[in-house]
């Protein structure tokens, strides 16, 4: 029996010796840290694994803040990494690199890709094209309205224009009330939010390949002026002094406190609102148009990517396909918050079909209305640009720069 | 001399290295954008940061100063004031202690935070005090206005500062002979002419090296401005390691913020020989 015993012993250490020799690990490094989605992304690597034993995922998660600096280091370091998230920020860097592999082979011969969205297609081959990701989430903006503030001062249409938005926005702000309106963006990226006040004033816009480019740039366009003064005049009348210097996190704290009603921002805001208000308190609806009848969608997105040097580039892109399939592409969306990549998701997946996610399942699907254009992220004009908006931006709020002053810097910063 | 080689293997490595290699970056062009075409752009990185149209060189740096000195003087005062207090034993003194020097366990950013949240003009704890007091009728910007951005921020900055000078000026305060100060008493002298007389010269080696100390670690330090206003607005508390920081985070370029990192590192060393040198001299005449 002891013999027996011993024999089994040996046998099975051998076994899960080999076992163990044979299996392939695979360095997958996120950028888009947060303790939620860490724990959703492990939970889903532990399925994959689960269904290919001879594949173990090493999950490295760095601090948000510091994200892009560490895959930035370790991909121009050739440290060992098979999946990489990538963003819209980071996509043109790591290709200019050169630590990005072409996907084009594994997604010709990929079945889903047949049902990505337009706006994921296009997020695919950003540069030059090739698809050097597959998107896995997508961000776009909608108009967020607190349907019971609204009513409690007369109102009862959500607006439809930037001019209704501001108009109704003058007319509900009373700063004895402690009441405002819009939930203003004033650092951290705010060019996303003035940008698409102005640009739906330009009628030429409609033609436009990017919000703008050292080709083409709109800021000495009356139009652009007349929007800019439209948002101006939205701050002025409408939010408090103090938005100057809000951020994500008091943009929802105004909404979600009631004194600012209208809020534009992506859809992985939902979750956290539903958890601080309550879903049935408010509305999202399509992002106000110009007076062109239009807006635009600039859409942001992460997804993975396989960098060039990776000697596993095969198991990669099978646990990419896996990642991407709509099925489990709809299920990390929902739990995570902004939108999935494929169309099948919005007819299949219940928590997609409801009211929150309307509004942008129609900005997707209405392209005449809701232009799909993006920033210009592969001109080396954009690192920096933001911040310097800001700086600019913040100074005509105050009165120390003229609007003029600003319009004209910006175009001389664009011009080639 | 064998013993000496681990600290020297360190310090090249940890220090030495980096601070080479800093200054080597802020020669060359060196982007995160395209690391490929990393090359020699002799001072165009510096020329660059003092000509910025976007960022006054001008205004950083007197952010940089105003940041500095008023923080330093009141971290100082306050702490000095803490530290005089707390030299007397009383009860419940190591709690009270505790208590005094628990900001500085915490790490710059999450200070920032916290106090981004009670300067806010609209849901914040200090409008909303000064308003119950009737201080203030409506609430004020203070992050959002250049005239109190900055005082705001220096603000958060005493409040984190105040305890590193309490421990170490506690720490000074305790030596002071006790017969000493009995023989001045005896021979008539108040509590000021004491102060000044016995106490401040018996502790300026410690006086001199922790202000020295600390006027570098201020001035390296953007963790609480960056929490708070990001360097707005308008480029009101922007500072020289705001803008290294902005340099290399927002506009991915490392040639410049290395061109900052250089800029900081001189002035410091220039600060550090003169401000030595000056407290030296002082010495001397007094002895």
């Amino acid at each position: 029996m002891k013999k027996t015993i011993a024999v089994l012993i040996v046998v099975m250490t051998l076994l899960s010796v080999s076992v163990c020799a044979s299996a392939t690990t695979l360095n997958f490094l996120e950028v888009m840290t947060s303790p939620e989605r860490t724990a959703l992304l492990k939970s889903m690597i532990a399925e994959y694994e689960e269904l290919n034993p001879g594949i173990k995922i090493n999950l490295i998660s760095p601090p948000y803040e510091q994200s892009d600096q560490k895959a930035t280091l370790m991909l121009n370091t050739n440290q060992p990494l098979d999946i990489i998230e990538v963003r819209d920020y980071t996509v043109k860097q790591f290709v200019n690199n050169k630590k990005l592999t072409d996907l084009t082979d594994y997604v010709n011969e990929w079945s889903d890709a047949e049902t990505l969205t337009p706006v994921a297609t296009a997020a695919a081959t950003t540069v030059n094209d090739i698809p050097y990701l597959v998107p896995q989430s997508i961000f776009i903006k909608a108009l967020f309205v607190r349907t019971d503030i609204l009513a409690a001062n007369g109102i009862n249409d959500t607006p439809k224009t930037i001019e209704e938005l501001v108009e109704v926005s003058k007319k509900i702000t009373n700063p004895a009330k402690n009441q405002y309106a819009f939930a203003w963006r004033g650092k951290s990226f705010e060019i996303k939010f003035a940008d698409l006040f102005a640009l739906p004033y330009v009628e030429d816009f409609k033609n436009a390949k990017y919000i703008y480019s050292e080709d083409e740039s709109y800021f000495l366009d009356p139009g652009f002026k007349e929007g800019m003064e439209a948002y101006i005049t939205l701050f002025k009348e409408g939010v408090p002094k103090d938005g100057i210097n809000w951020g994500f996190n008091e943009q929802i704290n105004a909404f979600v406190s009631g004194a600012t009603p209208f809020l534009i921002q992506d859809p992985d805001a939902i979750p956290l609102i539903d958890k601080l208000l309550g879903p049935d308190k408010y509305e999202v609806v399509t992002l106000p148009v110009g007076p062109h009848g239009f807006s635009y969608i600039d859409y942001g997105f992460c997804g993975l990517g396989i960098p060039s040097y990776s000697k596993n580039k095969k198991e990669a892109w099978d646990f990419i396909k896996w990642m991407s399939s709509p099925e489990k592409n709809g299920y990390y969306n929902e739990h995570y918050g902004p939108l999935p990549v494929h169309t099948t998701t919005f007819e299949t997946n219940e928590h997609f079909q409801g009211k929150h996610y309307v509004a942008y399942d129609y900005e997707m699907n209405h392209p005449e209305q809701f232009l799909f254009v993006t920033y210009d992220l592969a001109s080396e004009k954009w690192p920096g640009w933001a911040k310097i908006h800001e700086t600019d931006m913040q100074s005509v709020l105050l009165g120390k720069m003229e609007l003029d002053t600003a319009l004209q810097k910006w175009a001389d910063y664009w011009q080639k | 001399m064998a013993i000496m080689v681990p600290a020297f293997v360190f310090l090249t490595l940890f220090v030495y290295f980096p601070i080479v290699k800093g200054v080597v970056i802020s020669f060359q062009n060196y982007t995160l954008y395209d690391m490929t075409n990393i090359h020699w752009i002799g001072l165009d990185n510096f020329r660059a940061i003092m000509t910025d149209i976007n960022f006054g060189f001008l205004q950083i740096i007197i952010n940089t100063v105003i940041w500095i000195l008023v923080s330093l003087l009141f971290q100082f005062l306050l702490g000095f004031i803490l530290a005089l207090l707390m030299k007397e034993p009383f009860r419940g003194r190591g709690i009270y202690s505790a208590l005094v020097f628990y900001p500085w366990a915490l790490s710059g950013f999450a200070i920032g935070l916290i106090w981004a949240w009670m300067f806010n003009g609209q849901f914040g704890i200090i409008n909303d005090v000064l308003l119950r007091l009737g201080l203030i009728s409506n609430n004020v910007g203070f992050l959002s206005d250049p005239r109190y951005a900055m005082v705001s921020v220096i603000v958060a900055n005493i409040w984190y500062g105040v305890p590193f000078f309490a421990i170490m000026l506690l720490a000074a305060l305790q030596s002071v002979p006790a017969e000493l100060m009995e023989a001045a008493k005896i021979d008539g002298a108040g509590p000021v002419r004491r102060l000044f007389s016995i106490t401040i010269p018996y502790i300026k080696p410690t006086i001199v090296s922790t202000t020295l100390l600390r006027t570098m670690w201020i001035m390296n330090f953007p963790d609480i401005i960056y929490a708070m206003t990001g360097g707005g607005p308008s480029n009101s508390t922007n500072i020289l390691a705001t803008q290294m920081i902005n340099k290399i985070l927002q506009f991915y370029d490392y040639g410049q913020g290395a061109a900052f990192g250089v800029v900081i590192m001189l002035i410091l060393f220039a600060y550090a020989i003169i401000y030595l040198r000056i407290s030296a001299t002082k010495e001397d005449a007094t002895i």
